[in-house]
Formats: C-alpha cells, sequence, structure tokens
C-alpha cells in the first residue's frame, strides 16, 4: 500500500529509475583525477584491475526485456514442469552451486607471518639479526667470545615471536566472533523440476530452475517473476531503499533493477507469493557482483600503521646516526676496524626498544577489549585507534541511521498536526487519546489493516515485533497496539465483512465492518489510501467530533498539512470513514467486494497519518558529539533526498537553520543557478547529479559544504564519495549494513558494520562491528581511539626515555675506556622487565582534558611519534636519568676503592682475565673476579637507579599539559605499575641465585638513595615546563617540547 | 536536488559569527588545503630538508630557530651538569682519601686476597703465558724489563715514600708501629736480580709473586706444624715443620707447582726466594694504604723447565682465611712457561 503521486517533487522521483544510480559515471579507467594511476598494484595486476572494472559496469541483461516464453527457450525450462533432473545436474555440473564464493580469506599461516614480521616486528627482527652478526664477528675472532649479542640476539627474537603469537591469538579470536556472525542456518528453495516440487537447498539451484517464494523466505537467485500474488520485496540491503517494493510479471523498466518483474538474490520477500525463473546464480547475482566489488578493493594501511612505519623510521634514524657517529668516533680512537663494526652494532640494537612492541600490541588489546564490552567488535587490532583519527564519517541511512522500521511519526485530525512517538523505548512525547477525531482515525486504522502480528511474540517489545503484511500497516497496526491495546479484540468485535484490498489503479484501500456497539445496527465503511484520492471521495470532514462540510478552506487546510508532512519526508495516508445507514445496508446484506454495491463516495474525512522510518534514538546525540568533536558527518543514502533531508535534518546532520541551495533560492525567490553556492553550508546532492560531476567539483562541494546528503547512490558512488574525501586527506569512516555500503565499507580506513542488521557482505568487508547496532557506539569508538592515541604517546614517551640511560653507558665504555656500567642483561631486565607493566598501565590512564571537544589530529603534522617526543625523551629525561645511573655507577666505584678518575682508561686491565691484581686508588689490589663481582653490583644499581628515576618519568608521562595535581593518582593500574617495578628490582637484587643466573647483586641499602635528587629533578623540572606550557599556549616552549 | 554544475563562482564572505562547530570545520577544512601542495621528487625532497630557500631551514629549522634550541639545551645541560657536580661534591664530602669507605667483607673486594705475578705478557691482555728464548736476547729482554719496571720502587723505594714514611726492616719479633713500613730487601732474592737478567738468559726464569693488597687484611696463619691442611704440598709442609719458633710461622704460605701431573713433571725443581721463608712474612700485614708500603714479594725460580712446553704453573697462597679455588682463581695465580 503505497501512496505516491504527489510527493514526487523531485525530478527523479520514487517511481522513476534507480538507473540513475546504478550506472557508473564514467568508465572508470584506473586513474585518479589528475590523472595518476589510482594504485600501482592494480596497473601491475591489469587482469584484475580488469575485473574489478568489470564488476563496476553496469548489470547489462536481457532476461526483463524478452517475453516468458523466449525466456523459457533461452533455458529450455517450462513454467508449470519446470527443468529437467538431468538438464538441472548438466547446469549445476557448469555453473558450479548457486553461492557467493566466500571471499579469498588469508590462510591463516599468511595471517600469522602478518603478525610476525609486520611493521614493529621486522625492525626487532632486523635487531636480533644484527645480534647473530655481531656474535658470529665475535666468535670467529675471539676465543671466548662474551654471549651477550647470542643472549640479545636470541631475547629479540623470543619477543617478535611471543608478541607475534599473542596478537594473532587476539586477532583470531575475533575472527571467531564473526564467524559466528555468519548464517549457517540453510537456505531452502521451493523448485519445480520435471512437474514436481522439490525443496532443494539454495546452492542447488540452477540457471532456469522455476521456483516458488513466499512472504518471508529470502530470494534464492536473481529470478524472473512469472506469477505473483501481492508480492513485494525489501530491497534495503541492495539499495537502500527503505520501502519494500512491489513485484509482478510486467517488464515496466529498461533497468534491470528498476524493472518490477526482477527480484534479486538475498533480498526478503515481505508479502505475497510469487514464481519466477532462475536467470542467474552465485557470484552472477547482483549481490554476487557487489560482493564481488568488495572483495577486490585494496585497502590502504590504518593510520596507526603509518603512524608506526614513521616511528620506525625515526627511530632507525636515530639508531643509525648514532651507531655511524661512534663508529667513526670509535675508528679514530684507534680500535680495531672489527670491534668498531661490534660498536656499530651494539650502538643500533641498543636504539630498538625492545618492549615496545609488546606494550603497544597490549595497549591495542586493551582498549579493543574494553570496546568489545560496549559492543563495539574490532577485527584488526590496529583498526582501534582509526576510529580516533576519523575526521569524516559517511553514513548510510537506512537501519544505520534509522530503525529500518516504518512508525507512524504524525497525524493530522482536528486540524491540527500531531505528533507520534517514534522512539525505540516509547520515552518520547505523549498526545491526547481520547479526542473523538482521534478515536474515528484510531478505529479506521485499525480496521482498514490486513496486518498481523505473527504469533508467539508476547514478551516482545510492541515495536520490535514482527509484522506479516506491508511496512505501513504493521506501522498502524504498532502504532494502534501502542494507543489502544489489544487490536486484535477490537477487530473481532468488528467483524469484517467486506474488503476491497489495494491496487494500484484505485490507490486505495477499503473495508466494511459490523459495529461493536449492539445498539447500532449500522455498518461501518473505512477506507485508507493515497489523501488526495481519499479527499476526492469525501464531502464532509470530521473536526472535534463534528461532521464539517469539506469546504475550500478545509480543503486548503488539508493541503498545508499535507505538504507539511510530505515535506518531512513521511509517507502520508489518508483515511475516511461512512456509517451505512442500516435501512439500506442493514445486517447480514449481501456486500460484494468485486463489483462494489456500497458507495465509496460522499464519505467523511477523517485525518492523515504519515510515516517514517524514524531515526534511532541515540543518533541525533550521537552526530552531535561527533560533530562537536570536529568530525564531519557526511549521509551517503540509496534512498530518496527528502527522505534523506527530513531524517538528515531529525538526526542533526543538516543542523537547524543551515539552508541548502535550493533553501536559499525557494527562501529568496531566485533560481538555483543564482544562488552562490558558496553561502549554503548544507548540500542534497542527488546521485544523477553526482554522476555529472568531474572529481574537482566533488572536492569542492566536499570542501566547501559542512553538512552534505548523498541521496539514491549507487554502491558505486558510495567508493567515489569515499575516495573523494581519502583524496582531500580526511580519514574516513564509513558505517553502513547493507551490500550496497560494502565496497565503501571496505575502501574507507575504517569500515563500521551493524552486528545484528547487516549483511553478512557488510559484516565481511567491515572493520568494526557494532554488536548492538547502535550508532552512539561509534562515538564510543572515537573517544577510545583518541584516547589510546594519547596514551600511545605518552607509553612510548616513556619507554623511550629509558633509551639513554641504557644507551650512554655503551657509549661512555667506548669513549672513555671505564668498565662498563650497565650490561646487556639489565638493560633486557629493565625493556622487558621493570618497564613494561609502567608502560601497559599508561594505558588505563584518564583524559587530560575533553577529547571530545577538540578536533581530529591532523594526519599530517600531528604524529604519534614526533620529534619533540624524541627531544623531551631522548635529549633532556633521557639525560637526566642517565646522569642518574653514572652518579650511582660513580658513587659505587668510589667507595669501593675506584675514584671516577681512576676508572678512565681503565677499561683494558679491567676486562682481563689476565690482570689478577688491578689497583685502585687506595693501593688495594683485585682480583678479576672481585673486579667483575664490583662491575655487576654497578650493572645492578645502575639498573636500580633507572627504575627510580622511572618512577618519576613514568608520573609525569601521565600528563602531557596538566600538573599531576590536576590528575592526580586515580589510575591504579599505573599505581600498581610504580609498586611492581620496584618489586621487581628489588627481586631481582636480592633474590639469592641471581648472581648466577643473572649477574645481579644484592645493593646496599645506600645505594639506591643518589638516584633520587635526579628523580626529584625531573619532576620538578617537567611540571614547571608544563606550568609554563599551560601559562603560554602556542609559546616557543610549547612549539618545541610538547608531543 | 540539483547542485549548481556551472563552476563555483568565487564566494563573497559571509559575515556570519562563527559558531564554535564552525570553527572546528574550519580546523579540518584547512587539513584539506594543505594537500594541495605540488608532490615532489625524492631528491627535491631531500634537498628541501637541508636547505629551504623559502624559509631559510636548515634542516627544519631557521638560523635563530636553531640558536633558540641550542641555548635552551645549553642551559639544561649546563643545569644537569651543576646537578652532577653538586651531588659529586657532596658524595666526595663523604671520603676519605686514605681509607677506604668501605673495607673487607663489607667492601667488595672481599677477604681473600689473589695472588698476581710478574712479569706479565704485553699487548694482549687475555694471555697470561711467558714465552722467551733465553738464548735470544731480544726475546727476553721484553721480560726482563717488565719486571724491572715492576721492581724499580723496590730497588729505589725513596721514589714513593716522599719522606713522612718511616722505613723498617722489620722481624718476626719486630712488627712495625703505626706510621711505619716494612721494608721489603731486595738481595734476598739471591739469584734473581736485575744483574743475572732474573736467570731469563739461562732458561731458568724467575718469576716474582705477590699477595693482592687489601686494606685491613689480616690473615689467619697456618702457624700450627701438626694442623696443616691435606693438599698442601709435602715440601711446603715439610719446611714449616722445620720451623721452631711459633711467630715465625706465622706467614702466608706460598707453593708453584704444576697444575697437572705431567706439568709437575715438566716444571722441573722450584727454588724459593727470599730463601728462608717460603711466604710473605706475617709483619707486612695488615695493609693500611700507609706512605711507601710495599707487598712483600717471593720470587719464584723454575731450574730447569723442559723446553719447546707449555706449562701451566698454579701459585697457591696458604692461610686459614684465603679459600682456594681453582676454577674462579681464588687464592692462587695461574700462567704458563713456554721456553723455546
Amino acid at each position: 500500500m503505497t501512496s505516491k503521486g504527489k510527493l514526487n517533487i523531485d525530478e527523479h522521483g520514487r517511481s522513476d529509475s534507480y538507473r540513475v544510480a546504478t550506472i557508473p559515471s564514467n568508465y572508470d579507467d584506473n586513474k585518479t583525477a589528475d590523472g595518476r594511476p589510482k594504485s600501482r598494484r592494480k596497473v601491475k595486476k591489469i587482469r584484475k584491475a580488469d575485473d574489478l572494472d568489470d564488476l563496476k559496469q553496469e548489470l547489462d541483461i536481457d532476461y526483463h526485456k524478452i517475453s516468458p516464453e523466449e525466456l523459457y527457450q533461452r533455458f529450455q525450462t517450462h513454467p508449470e514442469n519446470g527443468l529437467s533432473h538431468a538438464k538441472a545436474k548438466e547446469n549445476l555440473d557448469r555453473d558450479g552451486p548457486n553461492a557467493l564464493t566466500p571471499p579469498k580469506t588469508t590462510p591463516e599461516w599468511v595471517k600469522f607471518c602478518k603478525n610476525l614480521f609486520g611493521g614493529f616486528a621486522l625492525l626487532l627482527w632486523i635487531g636480533a639479526i644484527l645480534c647473530f652478526i655481531a656474535y658470529s664477528i665475535q666468535a670467529s675472532t675471539v676465543e671466548e667470545p662474551a654471549d651477550d649479542n647470542l643472549y640479545l640476539g636470541v631475547v629479540l627474537a623470543a619477543v617478535v615471536i611471543v608478541t607475534g603469537i599473542f596478537s594473532y591469538y587476539q586477532e583470531s579470536k575475533s575472527s571467531k566472533i564473526m564467524e559466528s556472525f555468519k548464517n549457517m542456518v540453510p537456505q531452502f528453495a521451493t523448485v519445480l523440476r520435471e512437474g514436481e516440487k522439490l525443496t532443494l537447498r539454495a546452492e542447488d539451484l540452477v540457471l532456469g530452475d522455476v521456483v516458488e517464494v513466499k512472504f518471508g523466505d529470502r530470494i534464492p537467485a536473481d529470478i524472473r517473476i512469472i506469477e505473483t500474488r501481492g508480492f513485494k520485496v525489501d530491497n534495503s540491503s541492495l539499495t537502500g531503499e527503505s520501502e519494500p517494493q512491489s513485484r509482478s510479471p510486467d517488464f515496466t523498466h529498461e533497468n534491470p533493477l528498476e524493472t518490477k518483474n526482477l527480484a534479486f538474490f538475498s533480498t526478503n520477500a515481505v508479502e505475497g507469493t510469487a514464481k519466477g525463473v532462475v536467470i542467474s546464480c552465485g557470484d552472477n547475482t547482483v549481490m554476487g557482483r557487489i560482493a564481488g566489488l568488495a572483495s577486490g578493493l585494496d585497502t590502504g594501511e590504518t593510520p596507526i600503521a603509518k603512524e608506526i612505519h614513521h616511528f620506525i623510521q625515526l627511530i632507525t634514524g636515530v639508531a643509525v646516526f648514532l651507531g655511524v657517529t661512534f663508529f667513526v668516533i670509535a675508528f679514530i680512537l684507534g680500535y680495531h676496524w672489527l670491534d668498531a663494526v661490534i660498536f656499530l652494532i651494539g650502538i643500533i640494537v641498543a636504539n630498538v626498544p625492545e618492549g615496545l612492541l609488546a606494550t603497544v600490541t597490549v595497549c591495542l588489546t586493551l582498549t579493543a577489549k574494553r570496546m568489545a564490552s560496549k559492543n563495539c567488535l574490532v577485527k584488526n587490532l590496529e583498526a582501534v585507534e582509526t576510529l580516533g583519527s576519523t575526521s569524516t564519517i559517511c553514513s548510510d541511512k537506512t537501519g544505520t541511521l534509522t530503525q529500518n522500521r516504518m512508525t507512524v511519526a504524525h497525524m493530522w485530525f482536528d486540524n491540527q498536526i500531531i505528533e507520534a512517538d517514534t522512539t525505540e523505548d516509547q520515552s518520547g512525547v505523549q498526545y491526547d487519546r481520547t479526542s473523538p477525531g482521534f478515536k474515528a482515525l484510531s478505529r479506521i486504522a485499525t480496521l482498514c489493516n490486513r496486518a498481523e502480528f505473527k504469533p508467539g511474540q508476547d514478551g516482545v517489545a510492541i515495536l520490535k515485533r514482527e509484522v506479516n503484511g506491508d511496512a505501513s500497516e504493521a506501522a498502524l497496526l504498532k502504532c494502534m497496539e501502542l494507543a489502544l491495546g489489544d487490536i486484535m479484540s477490537i477487530r473481532r468485535k468488528n467483524k469484517k465483512v467486506c474488503e476491497i484490498p489495494f491496487n494500484s489503479t484505485n490507490k486505495y484501500q477499503v473495508s466494511v465492518h459490523e459495529n461493536e456497539d449492539p445498539n447500532d445496527p449500522r455498518h461501518i465503511l473505512v477506507m485508507k489510501g493515497a489523501p488526495e484520492r481519499i479527499l476526492e471521495r469525501c464531502n464532509t470532514i470530521f473536526i472535534c467530533g463534528k461532521e464539517k462540510v469539506l469546504d475550500e478552506e478545509m480543503k486548503e487546510a488539508f493541503n498545508n498539512a499535507y505538504l507539511e508532512l510530505g515535506g518531512l519526508g513521511e509517507r502520508v495516508l489518508g483515511f475516511c470513514d461512512f456509517m451505512m445507514p442500516s435501512d439500506k445496508y442493514p445486517i447480514g446484506f449481501k456486500f460484494n467486494s468485486d463489483d462494489a454495491n456500497f458507495p465509496l463516495d460522499g464519505l467523511r474525512f477523517v485525518g492523515l497519518m504519515s510515516m517514517i522510518d524514524p531515526p534511532r534514538a541515540a543518533v541525533p546525540d550521537a552526530v552531535a558529539k561527533c560533530r562537536s568533536a570536529g568530525i564531519k558527518v557526511i549521509m551517503v543514502t540509496g534512498d530518496h533526498p527528502i527522505t534523506a533531508k527530513a531524517i538528515a535534518k531529525s538526526v542533526g546532520i543538516i543542523s537547524e537553520g543551515n539552508e541548502t541551495v535550493e533553501d536559499i533560492a525557494q527562501r529568496l525567490n531566485i533560481p538555483v543557478s543564482e544562488v552562490n553556492p558558496r553561502e549554503a553550508k548544507a548540500a542534497v546532492v542527488h546521485g544523477s547529479d553526482l554522476r555529472d560531476l568531474s572529481s574537482d567539483q566533488l572536492d569542492e562541494i566536499l570542501r566547501y559544504h559542512t553538512e552534505i546528503v548523498f541521496a539514491r547512490t549507487s554502491p558505486q558512488q558510495k567508493l567515489i564519495i569515499v575516495e573523494g574525501c581519502q583524496r582531500m586527506g580526511a580519514i574516513v569512516a564509513v558505517t553502513g549494513d547493507g551490500v550496497n555500503d560494502s565496497p565503501a565499507l571496505k575502501k574507507a580506513d575504517i569500515g563500521v558494520a551493524m552486528g545484528i542488521a547487516g549483511s553478512d557482505v557488510s559484516k565481511q568487508a567491515a572493520d568494526m562491528i557494532l554488536l548492538d547496532d547502535n550508532f552512539a557506539s561509534i562515538v564510543t569508538g572515537v573517544e577510545e581511539g583518541r584516547l589510546i592515541f594519547d596514551n600511545l604517546k605518552k607509553s612510548i614517551a616513556y619507554t623511550l626515555t629509558s633509551n639513554i640511560p641504557e644507551i650512554s653507558p655503551f657509549l661512555a665504555f667506548i669513549l672513555c675506556d671505564i668498565p662498563l656500567p650497565l650490561g646487556t642483561v639489565t638493560i633486557l631486565c629493565i625493556d622487558l622487565g621493570t618497564d613494561m607493566v609502567p608502560a601497559i598501565s599508561l594505558a588505563y590512564e584518564e583524559a587530560e582534558s575533553d577529547i571530545m571537544k577538540r578536533p581530529p589530529r591532523d594526519p599530517q603534522n600531528d604524529k604519534l611519534v614526533n620529534d619533540r617526543l624524541i627531544s623531551m625523551a631522548y635529549g633532556q629525561i633521557g639525560m637526566i636519568q642517565a646522569a642518574a645511573g653514572f652518579f650511582v655507577y660513580f658513587v659505587i666505584m668510589a667507595e669501593n676503592g675506584f675514584l671516577p678518575m681512576k676508572l678512565f682508561g681503565i677499561r683494558k686491565q679491567w676486562d682481563s682475565k689476565a690482570v689478577n691484581d688491578l689497583t685502585d686508588s687506595y693501593g688495594q689490589e683485585w682480583t678479576y673476579r672481585d673486579r667483575k663481582t664490583l662491575e655487576y653490583t654497578c650493572h645492578t644499581a645502575f639498573f636500580v637507579s633507572i627504575v627510580v628515576v622511572q618512577w618519576a618519568d613514568l608520573i609525569i608521562c601521565k600528563t602531557r599539559r596538566n600538573s599531576i595535581v590536576h590528575q592526580g593518582m586515580r589510575n591504579w593500574a599505573l599505581n600498581f605499575g610504580l609498586i611492581f617495578e620496584t618489586a621487581l628490582a628489588a627481586f631481582l637484587s636480592y633474590t639469592p641465585g641471581m648472581d648466577k643466573g643473572l649477574r645481579m647483586f644484592p645493593l646496599k641499602f645506600v645505594w639506591w638513595l643518589p638516584a633520587i635528587p635526579f628523580m626529584l629533578s625531573i619532576f620538578i623540572y617537567d611540571e614547571v615546563r608544563r606550568f609554563y606550557l599551560r601559562r603560554c599556549p602556542g609559546g616557543w616552549l610549547e612549539q618545541e617540547t610538547y608531543y | 536536488m540539483p547542485i549548481s554544475k556551472k563552476k563555483m563562482s568565487q564566494a563573497s564572505q559571509i559575515s556570519r559569527s562563527l559558531s564554535k562547530q564552525d570553527e572546528l570545520l574550519n580546523v579540518q577544512t584547512q587539513y584539506f588545503l594543505k594537500l594541495n601542495e605540488i608532490k615532489l621528487t625524492r631528491k627535491e625532497r631531500i634537498k628541501k630538508v637541508i636547505y629551504d630557500p623559502e624559509t631559510k631551514q636548515f634542516f627544519g629549522r631557521t638560523g635563530t630557530s636553531w640558536a633558540k634550541i641550542g641555548l635552551f639545551y645549553f642551559i639544561f645541560y649546563g643545569m644537569l651538569a651543576a646537578l652532577v657536580a653538586v651531588c659529586m661534591w657532596v658524595f666526595f664530602q663523604t671520603l676519605d682519601p686514605r681509607i677506604p669507605k668501605w673495607q673487607l667483607d663489607r667492601s667488595l673486594i672481599g677477604t681473600n686476597p689473589g695472588l698476581g705475578f710478574r712479569p706479565m705478557p704485553e699487548n694482549n691482555e687475555e694471555s697470561t703465558l711467558i714465552w722467551f728464548q733465553g738464548s735470544n736476547k731480544t726475546s727476553y729482554t721484553y721480560w726482563v724489563d717488565n719486571i724491572l719496571s715492576f721492581l724499580d720502587k723496590y730497588y729505589v723505594p725513596s721514589k714513593i715514600a716522599k719522606g713522612n714514611g718511616q722505613i723498617k726492616t722489620c722481624s718476626h719479633h719486630d712488627y712495625p708501629n703505626i706510621g711505619e713500613v716494612c721494608e721489603v730487601e731486595v738481595r734476598h732474592w739471591e739469584d734473581c736480580n736485575r744483574d743475572q737478567f732474573f736467570n731469563y738468559h739461562k732458561n731458568s726464569p724467575c718469576i716474582f709473586l705477590k699477595l693482592n693488597k687489601i686494606y685491613g687484611w689480616t690473615p689467619e696463619y697456618y702457624d700450627d706444624p701438626f694442623d696443616l691442611p691435606q693438599e698442601m704440598p709435602e715440601s711446603l709442609k715439610e719446611r714449616i715443620r722445620k720451623i721452631n719458633n711459633t711467630r715465625e710461622r706465622q706467614n702466608v704460605w706460598l707453593s708453584c707447582e704444576g697444575e697437572n701431573p705431567a706439568d709437575v713433571e715438566y716444571l722441573g725443581p722450584v727454588t724459593y726466594y727470599p730463601k728462608d721463608v717460603q711466604g710473605f712474612p706475617g709483619y707486612y700485614f695488615p695493609y693500611l694504604n700507609s706512605e711507601g708500603y710495599l707487598s712483600p714479594l717471593m720470587a719464584v725460580k723454575f731450574e730447569r723447565p723442559v723446553s719447546g712446553i707449555v706449562i701451566n704453573v698454579e701459585c697457591r697462597a696458604w692461610a686459614r682465611n684465603i679459600i682456594y679455588n681453582r676454577v674462579e682463581r681464588m687464592g692462587s695465580v695461574h700462567f704458563e712457561l713456554l721456553i723455546d
């Protein structure tokens, strides 16, 4: 039951073709606007590109045009008997099963290898290999080589492998959840073969099969309809149209997607029954082609992967710079070149933050877990952060922003528009249900309605119950059930005696009922339909309990109401009734529906009801939050512009007071072409216009309009819009649920699919899934993503800082010839031991300020790790830490007899096993063994002092701008981290046997203390620095030290 | 509805107060605009990084910017150096220039002195091989010179005793007083003297051995001839038993032997100088970092070592509080002898 007509203001109105949306605007020559190839990969793999272009092509079939006879001829089938078994088997052997080829799944070992060798892991592998090279050089030149490099290599390799396994495990866990989405229930289809009705699995269907479909079924393949009875399909997942489309055997349109005699694979039959011939199967179906387009797209690196890439470059740069510098210095100092090479490798490897890979992985995993608990399932760990960097969200309308459920939104009776409650939980406005106008209107809506609730849904909320019947009738049913209660009993009391169902020529539906009032023998005639058609049949109008003559004034009021509701993008129905005089139509009168023997004119007009697929309750709030977070929200829908614009306005995508070019033109009463497009902040772009736009013009639209709605877009166009946004440098999130969204989902930096309503194909293409279909979860995603980005910065700043006190001892060892102040084992104890838990605990840090009130980060300039972070970590805090370590080293050496001056140049004798009597500053002579005990004690003390200064580092890394006084110490994970690292350090130092195992020696308590002044100075220095950051925002200090 | 397909005309600035929202969105528009920069080739990019003539930036900074950051780091490191200096100064106030802060067990040097030997091979720190040819002067001169430079202060003790130190000829009955140090008599080494090239030219080299100095360490002597450790060489036991006076038995004994039975055979007879005590007399202990203190030395002469073969020699110091461990080289010293 659809009401069309007046609302077709739009030149590409509802009844018009979907063609505009499906014909590609221009042949995709795989070039971007400036003539560069879209991607190198495509150029190399021309065949693949061809395939993809083929998929982007218009659907070119003629099965809907030819006559049924020719169709049967072509498939050697028969409408009554179907295919022969032999022919069916032959076809099946030729074409394969009727199923979508599952997207090429990456083999498990490839996924594993990606985790093992991707990004950061590669850096560690190179480090490990360098270590092995260094060890083999040593092994071939020295009799008893130091094992340090071997250990280090092994540990590095172990770290990468363990982390790789961990993240692989995490990813496979979420892909398992993905698996569970797949619809495991096999689809069945009723097929005619050799005159017999068979129930086959949908996969076994072949071309030419004659299938029967009834409401509730999924269409098993693309079929040409040959017989129907009130058949309607829901194409929303394919085209984004929220209204069910009627289907009949008639060829109505050139475009296969628009013609009424085709029904498509995986769409749902919502009403009636039909019989059809299978014309394409599996991957050749329309659905299959879109799915193929989606899986053929290659997606770029995630933003966080780019950031990590940049970070690796930076770290490698620093490492190589330091390495080469000291290689040259070592050469000048007269070291043997092989020693110099060992030093070079040693310095490069020392720069590798061993623990960081694990830290980053764990931080991302923690956030992924947190998001999963908020119903955001992340398929790929790296996608956790992507929403945080997102600057543009392209959202589908149907099912994402809206409930994908027609609901009564407004009523017009007693000459006023009443707003109905459209929220999912009935928390909206209530209206007066006692006025006579409403009573009359509700009686018509209740009785002139064939929709019924499916049985067995007693516990389900009314709005969520499933209904047999047309979407708008279902909407009326639910509305009435909410307003009046038990509809079925009302219908029973008013027994239906006659009915004329809706057809497209009448554009109305009428039924006659007995009166529930036993004292009133009159029959009631109720009618609903297209408002203008209904009005034509009325002479009077029911206003405030009185029947009035329908004069021009009332018609004017009607028209205004109709236009207003239509302008809201709502589908409007008119309602009228008539109390049949009992003398003419007594009880028991035989009504004839075929040849109407009762009046259909001169009725009493009661009111209008309008329906819309209402926005989800949480959406307007979520859109507002996104926008205040500086994220542009663009609506991209396959639905009609008016509906799209209405929804956009109601959810705030087009904010109040912002006008489109057309609105301005209307207000000023000038032609659209005279309006300066830049004056309009909002824009509604039709798919057919989009087709004619060059990519420059698209860029201009995207740039100069802040509020954009794209309507009537095809899957390919959605893709083009996403590509356009990306071309502008935006990081794009796409939300969608339908098959038509899947190419865009795949192309987006992050695709977000709906977990409940979403189609399998869209879920396959997405990176993130909202398990509760709640758009508001995206806000959570943005928030978590931004938070983890900030916290990763802090975590990395914390971890990198200790790199300086780790490298500098080795440099001093080379340059000053002092005994080594810090050994490899102790470095590993810091990186993989004491630093780990605190670094991870920073992931739990609360946001410093409202992260949803600031614009998204600039992917070009706002890097995860920038030179300011390196300058802070390495140049400032790291240096203080190194000073602390060296101070402790000199203190222990001096207290045991080696004053600092004595140490310089002593290295060769110190490390010589042959020297058993090395003299110290007090004339004492040290055996090799005692010296080494002293050295390892120094390593331990240096290690402990790093732990001590890392306390302060951890506390200053909690905040980047605020004082710790503001931030507080409420992060209990972090507080635990402080205690943990201290306890671990004490454990490593004091546990008996550590001297043998890790060469860690117990320290005197006083040796913990020399680092404390340095710890305090780190804390004070950074508090002062941040005080100036806050006091002089944008000042020099901020430009140089705010990371 | 259709967007004007006409080329969009230049916008007249809309005088409209920007809300917070618009500001945010304008920020975003700015990101977009940056992408209009022309893409440079790799070479041009590198050139631009090194020197950008437009902004006059070297490596991303202008001269002033470099100066500012340089000054910042200069001050920063200046302050850091000052902090270290203050800490060091305070720390040095707790140290005594002559007495180690931690001693014996409280220090990491412990209470188990090792032994040192001279001459020591040079240029290769890992080696303990004494390798020479008695008939070849250039071959043994190095070793002789090495010993000489070590013995320099023994031959001319006044070089280190700068006035204050009282050098005293001590005996078991005449221990030094505070401020006095015991003399080490060079003549007692007899054959092992510089004039005879320490016998290297005769292929029966002298090796000098000394006990490591540990501040404040006093030995506990094996001074009871009936309570000597089992593993002590018989020859040493006999020598100890021959001494009648208990006080004169208060020495840290020393013995040198081939490490393995074969080495013992190759090594041949060993003579210890000074001849009267095979060890370090007790009056040299404890070492208190007094001016002019010289470690007592033993010269060990290997009379007829087999030539052409590497002989592993281990010398061991004997006292109750010297723990011996061959693997860890505790209480002992190891070297190899190779005479061509």
